[in-house]
Protein backbone atom coordinates (compact mmCIF):
# COMPACT_ATOMS: atom_id res chain seq x y z
CA UNK A 1 0.00 0.00 0.00
CA UNK A 2 1.56 3.18 -1.11
CA UNK A 3 1.72 6.04 2.18
CA UNK A 4 -0.43 8.35 2.18
CA UNK A 5 1.95 10.39 4.27
CA UNK A 6 5.47 10.48 4.32
CA UNK A 7 7.98 11.97 6.46
CA UNK A 8 11.68 11.82 6.24
CA UNK A 9 14.13 13.53 8.67
CA UNK A 10 11.14 16.53 9.95
CA UNK A 11 12.21 18.93 11.54
CA UNK A 12 9.38 21.51 12.95
CA UNK A 13 9.70 24.80 14.34
CA UNK A 14 7.19 27.28 15.77
CA UNK A 15 7.23 31.02 15.08
CA UNK A 16 9.44 32.29 17.74
CA UNK A 17 10.18 28.89 19.23
CA UNK A 18 13.05 28.47 20.93
CA UNK A 19 13.39 25.03 20.47
CA UNK A 20 11.84 22.67 17.96
CA UNK A 21 8.63 20.78 18.31
CA UNK A 22 9.63 17.90 16.39
CA UNK A 23 13.22 16.64 15.52
CA UNK A 24 13.97 13.98 12.89
CA UNK A 25 10.93 12.52 12.66
CA UNK A 26 10.54 10.06 10.55
CA UNK A 27 7.15 7.96 9.45
CA UNK A 28 5.11 6.81 7.16
CA UNK A 29 0.97 6.36 7.43
CA UNK A 30 -0.65 4.20 4.42
CA UNK A 31 -4.46 4.04 3.74
CA UNK A 32 -5.83 1.51 5.84
CA UNK A 33 -3.52 2.11 8.42
CA UNK A 34 -4.40 3.69 12.37
CA UNK A 35 -1.56 4.71 13.84
CA UNK A 36 -1.20 6.08 17.65
CA UNK A 37 0.49 8.95 18.73
CA UNK A 38 1.59 8.51 22.53
CA UNK A 39 3.40 10.94 23.88
CA UNK A 40 3.29 12.85 27.88
CA UNK A 41 1.87 16.60 26.90
CA UNK A 42 4.58 18.45 25.44
CA UNK A 43 5.83 15.80 23.43
CA UNK A 44 4.82 16.72 20.43
CA UNK A 45 2.13 14.76 19.24
CA UNK A 46 -0.65 17.30 18.68
CA UNK A 47 2.36 19.12 16.12
CA UNK A 48 3.00 15.69 14.60
CA UNK A 49 -0.71 15.56 13.63
CA UNK A 50 -0.41 18.88 12.81
CA UNK A 51 2.70 18.69 9.96
CA UNK A 52 1.13 15.08 8.86
CA UNK A 53 -2.03 17.13 7.65
CA UNK A 54 -0.27 19.81 5.91
CA UNK A 55 -2.07 22.24 8.41
CA UNK A 56 1.76 23.01 10.33
CA UNK A 57 3.14 24.89 8.46
CA UNK A 58 0.83 26.00 6.00
CA UNK A 59 -1.88 27.22 8.92
CA UNK A 60 -0.10 27.50 11.71
CA UNK A 61 3.01 29.48 10.54
CA UNK A 62 6.79 27.57 11.73
CA UNK A 63 9.36 26.52 9.80
CA UNK A 64 9.63 22.87 8.43
CA UNK A 65 12.68 21.09 7.25
CA UNK A 66 13.38 17.40 6.79
CA UNK A 67 11.07 15.31 3.42
CA UNK A 68 7.25 15.28 3.88
CA UNK A 69 5.44 13.70 0.87
CA UNK A 70 1.06 13.94 1.43
CA UNK A 71 -0.54 12.17 -1.30
CA UNK A 72 -4.35 12.91 -0.04
CA UNK A 73 -6.61 15.06 -1.86
CA UNK A 74 -8.58 15.47 1.93
CA UNK A 75 -6.90 15.59 5.05
CA UNK A 76 -9.15 16.44 8.36
CA UNK A 77 -7.65 17.13 11.57
CA UNK A 78 -9.56 16.86 14.81
CA UNK A 79 -7.99 19.66 17.61
CA UNK A 80 -8.50 18.57 21.08
CA UNK A 81 -10.38 21.29 21.76
CA UNK A 82 -13.72 20.88 19.90
CA UNK A 83 -15.62 24.16 20.40
CA UNK A 84 -12.54 25.89 18.17
CA UNK A 85 -13.67 24.27 15.58
CA UNK A 86 -17.70 25.14 15.05
CA UNK A 87 -18.41 27.00 11.55
CA UNK A 88 -20.78 29.06 13.71
CA UNK A 89 -22.29 29.21 10.68
CA UNK A 90 -24.52 26.62 11.24
CA UNK A 91 -28.11 26.65 13.34
CA UNK A 92 -28.19 22.88 13.43
CA UNK A 93 -25.69 19.53 13.84
CA UNK A 94 -27.30 18.34 10.68
CA UNK A 95 -26.35 21.41 8.94
CA UNK A 96 -22.87 21.42 10.57
CA UNK A 97 -21.83 18.14 9.65
CA UNK A 98 -22.88 19.15 6.15
CA UNK A 99 -21.06 22.30 6.18
CA UNK A 100 -17.36 20.84 4.94
CA UNK A 101 -19.24 18.71 1.93
CA UNK A 102 -21.19 21.17 0.59
CA UNK A 103 -18.25 23.56 0.49
CA UNK A 104 -16.74 21.03 -1.87
CA UNK A 105 -19.51 21.67 -3.91
CA UNK A 106 -20.62 18.41 -3.69
CA UNK A 107 -23.97 17.43 -5.28
CA UNK A 108 -26.97 17.77 -2.27
CA UNK A 109 -27.62 14.42 -1.91
CA UNK A 110 -23.94 13.41 -1.73
CA UNK A 111 -23.69 15.99 1.57
CA UNK A 112 -27.12 14.60 2.79
CA UNK A 113 -25.97 11.07 2.73
CA UNK A 114 -22.53 12.14 3.97
CA UNK A 115 -23.84 13.88 6.42
CA UNK A 116 -26.37 10.91 7.89
CA UNK A 117 -24.00 8.28 7.23
CA UNK A 118 -21.67 10.34 9.74
CA UNK A 119 -23.86 10.71 12.22
CA UNK A 120 -24.95 7.31 12.44
CA UNK A 121 -21.28 6.22 12.38
CA UNK A 122 -20.82 8.59 15.81
CA UNK A 123 -24.37 7.86 17.26
CA UNK A 124 -25.17 11.49 16.93
CA UNK A 125 -28.20 11.13 14.66
CA UNK A 126 -30.58 12.02 17.55
CA UNK A 127 -28.96 15.77 17.68
CA UNK A 128 -29.29 16.35 14.29
CA UNK A 129 -32.13 19.17 14.98
CA UNK A 130 -29.95 20.81 18.17
CA UNK A 131 -28.07 23.60 17.77
CA UNK A 132 -24.60 22.86 17.90
CA UNK A 133 -23.88 25.85 20.61
CA UNK A 134 -26.00 24.57 23.33
CA UNK A 135 -24.78 20.95 22.98
CA UNK A 136 -22.97 19.59 25.81
CA UNK A 137 -19.03 19.43 25.64
CA UNK A 138 -19.06 15.69 24.93
CA UNK A 139 -21.88 15.80 22.15
CA UNK A 140 -19.84 18.39 20.89
CA UNK A 141 -16.78 16.43 20.49
CA UNK A 142 -18.71 13.49 18.77
CA UNK A 143 -20.64 16.07 16.21
CA UNK A 144 -17.18 17.75 15.70
CA UNK A 145 -15.51 14.19 14.58
CA UNK A 146 -18.78 13.44 12.76
CA UNK A 147 -18.18 16.52 10.20
CA UNK A 148 -14.30 15.12 9.89
CA UNK A 149 -15.38 11.77 8.82
CA UNK A 150 -18.48 13.14 6.51
CA UNK A 151 -15.77 14.87 4.50
CA UNK A 152 -14.46 11.68 4.09
CA UNK A 153 -10.81 12.59 4.35
CA UNK A 154 -8.23 10.45 2.78
CA UNK A 155 -6.13 10.95 5.90
CA UNK A 156 -7.64 12.06 9.45
CA UNK A 157 -5.70 12.80 12.48
CA UNK A 158 -7.60 12.83 15.92
CA UNK A 159 -6.34 14.59 18.51
CA UNK A 160 -7.55 12.70 21.97
CA UNK A 161 -11.20 12.64 19.96
CA UNK A 162 -12.54 10.50 23.11
CA UNK A 163 -11.13 13.37 26.07
CA UNK A 164 -14.78 14.70 26.92
CA UNK A 165 -16.85 11.48 26.15
CA UNK A 166 -18.05 9.40 28.68
CA UNK A 167 -16.67 6.18 28.38
CA UNK A 168 -19.78 4.05 26.45
CA UNK A 169 -18.88 7.13 23.73
CA UNK A 170 -15.39 6.56 24.10
CA UNK A 171 -15.69 3.18 23.08
CA UNK A 172 -18.17 3.64 20.35
CA UNK A 173 -15.58 6.34 18.89
CA UNK A 174 -12.84 4.24 19.00
CA UNK A 175 -14.59 1.31 17.24
CA UNK A 176 -15.53 3.34 14.25
CA UNK A 177 -12.08 3.93 13.50
CA UNK A 178 -10.86 0.81 12.15
CA UNK A 179 -13.80 0.31 9.90
CA UNK A 180 -12.96 4.05 8.41
CA UNK A 181 -9.46 3.01 7.92
CA UNK A 182 -10.54 -0.55 6.20
CA UNK A 183 -12.67 2.31 3.42
CA UNK A 184 -9.39 3.39 2.18
CA UNK A 185 -8.32 6.27 4.89
CA UNK A 186 -5.07 6.97 6.65
CA UNK A 187 -5.71 7.67 10.55
CA UNK A 188 -3.47 9.40 12.71
CA UNK A 189 -4.79 8.88 16.29
CA UNK A 190 -3.26 11.17 19.38
CA UNK A 191 -3.93 10.16 22.84
CA UNK A 192 -2.73 9.25 26.78
CA UNK A 193 -6.08 6.91 26.43
CA UNK A 194 -3.75 4.22 25.65
CA UNK A 195 -6.04 1.30 26.78
CA UNK A 196 -8.50 2.34 23.95
CA UNK A 197 -5.84 3.04 21.48
CA UNK A 198 -4.15 0.01 21.80
CA UNK A 199 -7.67 -1.91 20.72
CA UNK A 200 -7.87 -0.01 17.48
CA UNK A 201 -4.28 0.57 15.99
CA UNK A 202 -1.83 -1.63 14.55
CA UNK A 203 0.68 0.42 14.93
CA UNK A 204 2.38 3.04 17.67
CA UNK A 205 5.23 5.64 17.53
CA UNK A 206 5.80 7.42 21.14
CA UNK A 207 6.94 10.85 21.23
CA UNK A 208 9.36 12.65 23.72
CA UNK A 209 10.63 16.18 23.35
CA UNK A 210 9.52 15.99 19.54
CA UNK A 211 11.61 12.75 19.00
CA UNK A 212 10.33 9.35 17.97
CA UNK A 213 11.65 7.30 20.87
CA UNK A 214 9.81 4.07 20.10
CA UNK A 215 8.09 2.17 17.16
CA UNK A 216 6.21 -0.38 16.63
CA UNK A 217 3.46 -2.79 17.09
CA UNK A 218 0.71 -0.83 19.00
CA UNK A 219 0.83 -3.61 21.80
CA UNK A 220 4.02 -3.19 22.82
CA UNK A 221 4.77 0.71 21.89
CA UNK A 222 1.46 1.10 24.56
CA UNK A 223 1.73 -1.07 26.87
CA UNK A 224 2.38 0.58 30.06
CA UNK A 225 -1.24 0.08 31.15
CA UNK A 226 -2.78 1.35 34.53
CA UNK A 227 -2.80 -2.22 35.32
CA UNK A 228 1.16 -2.76 34.38
CA UNK A 229 2.24 0.59 36.21
CA UNK A 230 -0.15 -0.56 39.63
CA UNK A 231 1.68 -4.16 39.04
CA UNK A 232 5.47 -2.48 38.85
CA UNK A 233 4.72 -0.62 42.33
CA UNK A 234 3.43 -4.08 44.26
CA UNK A 235 6.70 -5.73 43.11
CA UNK A 236 5.73 -8.24 40.11
CA UNK A 237 8.49 -8.94 38.53
CA UNK A 238 8.58 -7.59 34.58
CA UNK A 239 8.32 -8.71 31.88
CA UNK A 240 5.63 -5.92 31.15
CA UNK A 241 3.22 -4.97 29.91
CA UNK A 242 0.54 -6.86 31.67
CA UNK A 243 -3.28 -7.00 31.59
CA UNK A 244 -5.86 -8.29 34.71
CA UNK A 245 -5.67 -11.77 33.09
CA UNK A 246 -1.85 -11.61 32.85
CA UNK A 247 -1.71 -10.55 36.27
CA UNK A 248 -4.02 -13.06 37.63
CA UNK A 249 -1.90 -15.72 36.17
CA UNK A 250 1.01 -14.36 37.48
CA UNK A 251 0.19 -14.47 41.11
CA UNK A 252 1.11 -18.05 42.58
CA UNK A 253 -1.85 -19.46 44.61
CA UNK B 1 -10.26 26.45 55.28
CA UNK B 2 -13.22 24.16 56.13
CA UNK B 3 -15.60 23.57 53.60
CA UNK B 4 -19.33 24.34 53.72
CA UNK B 5 -22.27 22.78 52.73
CA UNK B 6 -23.74 22.63 49.19
CA UNK B 7 -28.21 21.82 48.64
CA UNK B 8 -29.61 21.69 45.41
CA UNK B 9 -33.40 21.33 46.40
CA UNK B 10 -35.94 21.03 43.39
CA UNK B 11 -33.49 22.18 41.01
CA UNK B 12 -35.17 22.50 37.55
CA UNK B 13 -33.57 24.32 34.27
CA UNK B 14 -34.41 24.89 30.56
CA UNK B 15 -32.53 25.77 27.32
CA UNK B 16 -35.54 27.55 25.62
CA UNK B 17 -37.85 24.21 25.45
CA UNK B 18 -35.01 21.68 26.10
CA UNK B 19 -34.85 20.58 29.73
CA UNK B 20 -31.77 19.78 30.84
CA UNK B 21 -32.57 19.68 34.39
CA UNK B 22 -35.80 17.92 35.61
CA UNK B 23 -36.22 18.21 39.10
CA UNK B 24 -32.62 17.68 40.82
CA UNK B 25 -31.91 16.89 44.79
CA UNK B 26 -28.55 16.85 45.84
CA UNK B 27 -26.91 17.57 49.47
CA UNK B 28 -23.51 17.28 50.26
CA UNK B 29 -22.03 18.06 53.32
CA UNK B 30 -19.10 20.30 54.31
CA UNK B 31 -16.11 18.51 53.32
CA UNK B 32 -17.64 15.30 51.05
CA UNK B 33 -15.70 14.48 47.93
CA UNK B 34 -18.01 13.86 45.08
CA UNK B 35 -18.08 12.44 41.99
CA UNK B 36 -20.42 13.43 39.42
CA UNK B 37 -20.78 11.13 36.55
CA UNK B 38 -23.08 10.26 33.86
CA UNK B 39 -23.53 10.10 29.80
CA UNK B 40 -22.94 13.23 28.01
CA UNK B 41 -25.65 15.30 27.64
CA UNK B 42 -27.07 14.37 31.20
CA UNK B 43 -27.24 17.80 32.86
CA UNK B 44 -23.94 17.52 34.55
CA UNK B 45 -22.41 20.48 33.25
CA UNK B 46 -25.47 22.73 33.75
CA UNK B 47 -25.59 21.94 37.24
CA UNK B 48 -22.24 22.61 38.02
CA UNK B 49 -23.13 26.08 36.39
CA UNK B 50 -25.92 27.04 38.87
CA UNK B 51 -23.51 26.22 42.01
CA UNK B 52 -21.73 29.62 40.81
CA UNK B 53 -24.42 31.58 39.40
CA UNK B 54 -23.49 31.65 35.77
CA UNK B 55 -26.98 29.86 34.80
CA UNK B 56 -30.17 30.69 37.15
CA UNK B 57 -32.51 27.71 37.60
CA UNK B 58 -35.71 28.10 36.56
CA UNK B 59 -37.18 26.10 39.69
CA UNK B 60 -35.84 25.33 43.30
CA UNK B 61 -32.97 26.49 45.54
CA UNK B 62 -29.49 26.28 45.63
CA UNK B 63 -27.73 27.17 48.57
CA UNK B 64 -23.77 27.16 49.66
CA UNK B 65 -23.21 27.20 53.04
CA UNK B 66 -25.27 30.39 54.26
CA UNK B 67 -25.85 31.49 50.84
CA UNK B 68 -28.69 31.60 48.73
CA UNK B 69 -27.17 31.13 45.21
CA UNK B 70 -30.13 32.87 43.99
CA UNK B 71 -29.21 36.35 45.89
CA UNK B 72 -25.67 36.36 44.57
CA UNK B 73 -23.44 37.48 41.78
CA UNK B 74 -20.57 35.10 39.96
CA UNK B 75 -18.39 37.07 41.20
CA UNK B 76 -19.45 37.09 44.75
CA UNK B 77 -19.71 33.56 43.97
CA UNK B 78 -16.26 32.72 42.86
CA UNK B 79 -14.93 33.88 46.40
CA UNK B 80 -16.34 30.56 48.33
CA UNK B 81 -17.15 28.32 45.32
CA UNK B 82 -13.91 27.74 42.58
CA UNK B 83 -14.90 26.70 39.77
CA UNK B 84 -12.97 25.26 36.59
CA UNK B 85 -14.93 25.30 33.14
CA UNK B 86 -14.13 22.18 30.89
CA UNK B 87 -12.64 24.09 28.35
CA UNK B 88 -9.45 25.66 30.27
CA UNK B 89 -8.90 28.66 27.41
CA UNK B 90 -12.83 29.84 28.12
CA UNK B 91 -11.12 31.64 31.87
CA UNK B 92 -7.82 32.40 30.09
CA UNK B 93 -6.94 35.49 29.53
CA UNK B 94 -3.67 36.97 31.40
CA UNK B 95 -0.77 37.62 29.40
CA UNK B 96 1.81 35.31 31.52
CA UNK B 97 0.40 31.71 33.60
CA UNK B 98 1.54 33.48 36.61
CA UNK B 99 -0.55 36.90 36.04
CA UNK B 100 -3.48 34.86 35.01
CA UNK B 101 -3.21 32.04 38.28
CA UNK B 102 -2.92 35.53 40.22
CA UNK B 103 -5.91 37.10 38.87
CA UNK B 104 -8.47 35.70 41.16
CA UNK B 105 -6.72 36.16 44.74
CA UNK B 106 -6.28 40.05 43.45
CA UNK B 107 -9.74 40.81 42.64
CA UNK B 108 -10.72 39.46 46.01
CA UNK B 109 -8.59 41.48 47.41
CA UNK B 110 -6.32 38.69 49.29
CA UNK B 111 -2.86 39.88 49.10
CA UNK B 112 -1.44 36.90 50.81
CA UNK B 113 -2.71 33.78 48.59
CA UNK B 114 -0.49 31.07 47.74
CA UNK B 115 -0.04 32.07 43.81
CA UNK B 116 3.53 30.56 43.67
CA UNK B 117 2.51 27.66 45.83
CA UNK B 118 0.01 26.54 43.86
CA UNK B 119 2.07 26.99 40.64
CA UNK B 120 4.27 24.87 42.12
CA UNK B 121 2.10 22.15 43.24
CA UNK B 122 0.62 21.69 39.46
CA UNK B 123 4.06 21.82 38.03
CA UNK B 124 3.95 25.05 36.12
CA UNK B 125 6.43 26.99 37.73
CA UNK B 126 8.57 26.42 34.50
CA UNK B 127 5.76 27.81 32.19
CA UNK B 128 5.22 30.53 34.89
CA UNK B 129 6.36 33.11 33.02
CA UNK B 130 4.70 32.05 29.35
CA UNK B 131 1.58 33.22 27.90
CA UNK B 132 -1.03 30.92 28.68
CA UNK B 133 -2.00 30.05 25.11
CA UNK B 134 1.73 29.06 24.60
CA UNK B 135 1.18 26.39 26.84
CA UNK B 136 0.20 22.94 25.31
CA UNK B 137 -3.40 22.52 26.10
CA UNK B 138 -3.71 19.80 28.80
CA UNK B 139 -1.20 22.63 30.34
CA UNK B 140 -3.71 25.15 29.89
CA UNK B 141 -6.42 23.35 31.86
CA UNK B 142 -3.59 22.94 34.71
CA UNK B 143 -3.38 26.78 34.74
CA UNK B 144 -7.08 27.32 35.00
CA UNK B 145 -7.50 24.81 37.81
CA UNK B 146 -4.43 26.83 39.74
CA UNK B 147 -5.95 29.90 39.54
CA UNK B 148 -9.29 28.39 41.01
CA UNK B 149 -7.49 26.58 44.05
CA UNK B 150 -5.33 30.16 43.96
CA UNK B 151 -8.16 31.88 45.74
CA UNK B 152 -8.76 29.06 48.42
CA UNK B 153 -12.48 28.20 47.60
CA UNK B 154 -14.60 26.74 50.44
CA UNK B 155 -15.87 24.35 47.81
CA UNK B 156 -14.10 23.21 44.38
CA UNK B 157 -16.36 22.81 41.68
CA UNK B 158 -14.71 21.08 38.73
CA UNK B 159 -15.77 20.22 35.28
CA UNK B 160 -14.08 17.52 33.69
CA UNK B 161 -10.68 18.18 35.55
CA UNK B 162 -8.65 15.61 33.84
CA UNK B 163 -9.64 15.33 30.65
CA UNK B 164 -6.77 15.53 27.79
CA UNK B 165 -4.24 15.51 31.06
CA UNK B 166 -0.89 13.10 30.74
CA UNK B 167 -0.50 10.62 33.72
CA UNK B 168 1.51 12.99 35.11
CA UNK B 169 -0.53 16.03 35.37
CA UNK B 170 -3.19 13.67 36.50
CA UNK B 171 -1.70 12.14 39.42
CA UNK B 172 -0.85 16.23 40.12
CA UNK B 173 -4.45 16.83 40.08
CA UNK B 174 -5.35 13.96 42.25
CA UNK B 175 -2.67 14.83 44.71
CA UNK B 176 -3.88 18.33 44.86
CA UNK B 177 -7.35 17.22 45.51
CA UNK B 178 -6.49 15.06 48.43
CA UNK B 179 -4.90 17.82 49.79
CA UNK B 180 -8.18 20.18 49.63
CA UNK B 181 -9.90 17.12 51.46
CA UNK B 182 -7.40 17.07 54.03
CA UNK B 183 -8.25 20.66 54.46
CA UNK B 184 -11.67 20.16 54.41
CA UNK B 185 -12.30 21.45 51.08
CA UNK B 186 -15.55 20.39 49.39
CA UNK B 187 -15.20 19.06 46.23
CA UNK B 188 -17.25 18.29 43.51
CA UNK B 189 -16.05 17.26 40.00
CA UNK B 190 -17.76 16.02 36.59
CA UNK B 191 -15.62 13.13 35.15
CA UNK B 192 -15.90 10.29 33.17
CA UNK B 193 -12.72 8.95 34.24
CA UNK B 194 -13.47 6.42 36.84
CA UNK B 195 -10.06 5.38 37.84
CA UNK B 196 -9.71 9.18 38.40
CA UNK B 197 -12.94 9.05 40.31
CA UNK B 198 -11.33 6.11 42.17
CA UNK B 199 -8.76 8.04 43.43
CA UNK B 200 -10.41 11.40 44.36
CA UNK B 201 -13.96 10.65 45.61
CA UNK B 202 -15.63 9.07 48.46
CA UNK B 203 -19.31 9.41 46.65
CA UNK B 204 -20.48 8.92 43.78
CA UNK B 205 -23.32 10.76 42.14
CA UNK B 206 -24.85 9.52 38.56
CA UNK B 207 -27.09 11.89 36.24
CA UNK B 208 -29.29 10.44 33.65
CA UNK B 209 -31.53 12.78 31.74
CA UNK B 210 -31.60 15.98 34.03
CA UNK B 211 -32.13 13.70 37.28
CA UNK B 212 -29.88 11.81 39.34
CA UNK B 213 -30.58 7.83 39.35
CA UNK B 214 -27.66 6.83 41.68
CA UNK B 215 -26.15 8.41 44.43
CA UNK B 216 -23.51 5.50 46.65
CA UNK B 217 -20.24 5.66 47.95
CA UNK B 218 -17.73 5.24 45.48
CA UNK B 219 -16.84 2.09 46.98
CA UNK B 220 -19.94 0.44 47.07
CA UNK B 221 -20.54 1.47 43.13
CA UNK B 222 -17.57 0.86 41.75
CA UNK B 223 -17.42 -2.59 42.56
CA UNK B 224 -20.74 -2.92 41.38
CA UNK B 225 -20.10 -4.39 38.07
CA UNK B 226 -23.89 -4.88 37.15
CA UNK B 227 -24.76 -1.31 38.06
CA UNK B 228 -21.65 0.16 36.72
CA UNK B 229 -22.61 -2.14 33.07
CA UNK B 230 -26.23 -0.65 32.95
CA UNK B 231 -24.53 3.13 32.80
CA UNK B 232 -22.27 1.21 29.57
CA UNK B 233 -19.24 1.71 32.28
CA UNK B 234 -16.72 -0.66 33.26
CA UNK B 235 -14.70 -0.89 36.94
CA UNK B 236 -11.52 1.25 36.75
CA UNK B 237 -8.10 -0.78 36.48
CA UNK B 238 -8.03 -1.02 40.22
CA UNK B 239 -11.41 -2.89 40.54
CA UNK B 240 -10.70 -5.18 38.07
CA UNK B 241 -7.49 -6.32 39.65
CA UNK B 242 -9.11 -6.07 42.92
CA UNK B 243 -12.45 -8.18 41.94
CA UNK B 244 -9.90 -10.58 39.59
CA UNK B 245 -7.68 -11.63 42.79
CA UNK B 246 -10.64 -10.74 45.19
CA UNK B 247 -8.60 -8.85 47.02
CA UNK B 248 -9.75 -7.50 50.75
CA UNK B 249 -11.40 -4.76 51.57
CA UNK B 250 -12.62 -3.65 48.33
CA UNK B 251 -9.88 -1.80 47.36
CA UNK B 252 -10.37 0.95 44.93
CA UNK B 253 -7.24 3.83 45.09
CA UNK B 254 -4.33 2.27 43.30
CA UNK B 255 -2.10 3.19 46.59
CA UNK B 256 -4.80 0.37 48.72
CA UNK B 257 -4.45 -1.69 45.56
CA UNK B 258 -0.42 -2.20 45.92
CA UNK B 259 -0.73 -1.91 49.74
CA UNK B 260 -3.57 -5.03 49.36
CA UNK B 261 -0.62 -7.00 46.70
CA UNK B 262 2.04 -6.19 48.91
CA UNK B 263 3.47 -9.37 50.25
CA UNK B 264 1.91 -11.41 46.80
CA UNK B 265 3.84 -14.13 45.67
CA UNK B 266 4.73 -13.99 42.02
CA UNK B 267 5.08 -16.39 39.73
CA UNK B 268 8.60 -15.40 37.56
CA UNK B 269 7.07 -17.28 34.29
CA UNK B 270 6.21 -14.99 31.55
CA UNK B 271 3.08 -14.35 30.37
Amino acid sequence: MTALVALEGVTFTYSGAARPALVDVSLEVAAGDVLAVAGETGAGASTLLLVATGFAPRVVGGTLTGTRRIAARRCGVVFARPWTQLTGLCATVRDEIGFGPASQGWPRERVRSAAEHAMARLRVAHLADREPAQLSGGELQRVVVAAALAMEPDVLALDDPAAELDPEAADALYDVLPAVAAAGTAILVATPDRERAARVARRAVALAAGRIVARGAAADVLGETAVAGIARAAGCPPPFPLDVPALLRRVAR
Amino acid sequence: MSGCDVRVAGVRFAYGAREALRGVDLAIAAGEQVALIGPNGAGKTTLTRLLVALRRPTGGTVTVGDWDVAGRRPDEMAGRVGYAFQHADQQLFARSVAEDVAFGPRRLGRAAAPVTEVIGELGLADVAGLHPYDVPAPARKLVALAGVLAMEPRVLVLDEPTAGLDHAQRDRVIAALRRRAAEGVTVLAVSHDLGFVAEAADRVVVMREGRIAEDRTARELLYDREALATLGLRPPATVEIGLALQLAGAPIRSGEVVEALRGTKWKETPQ
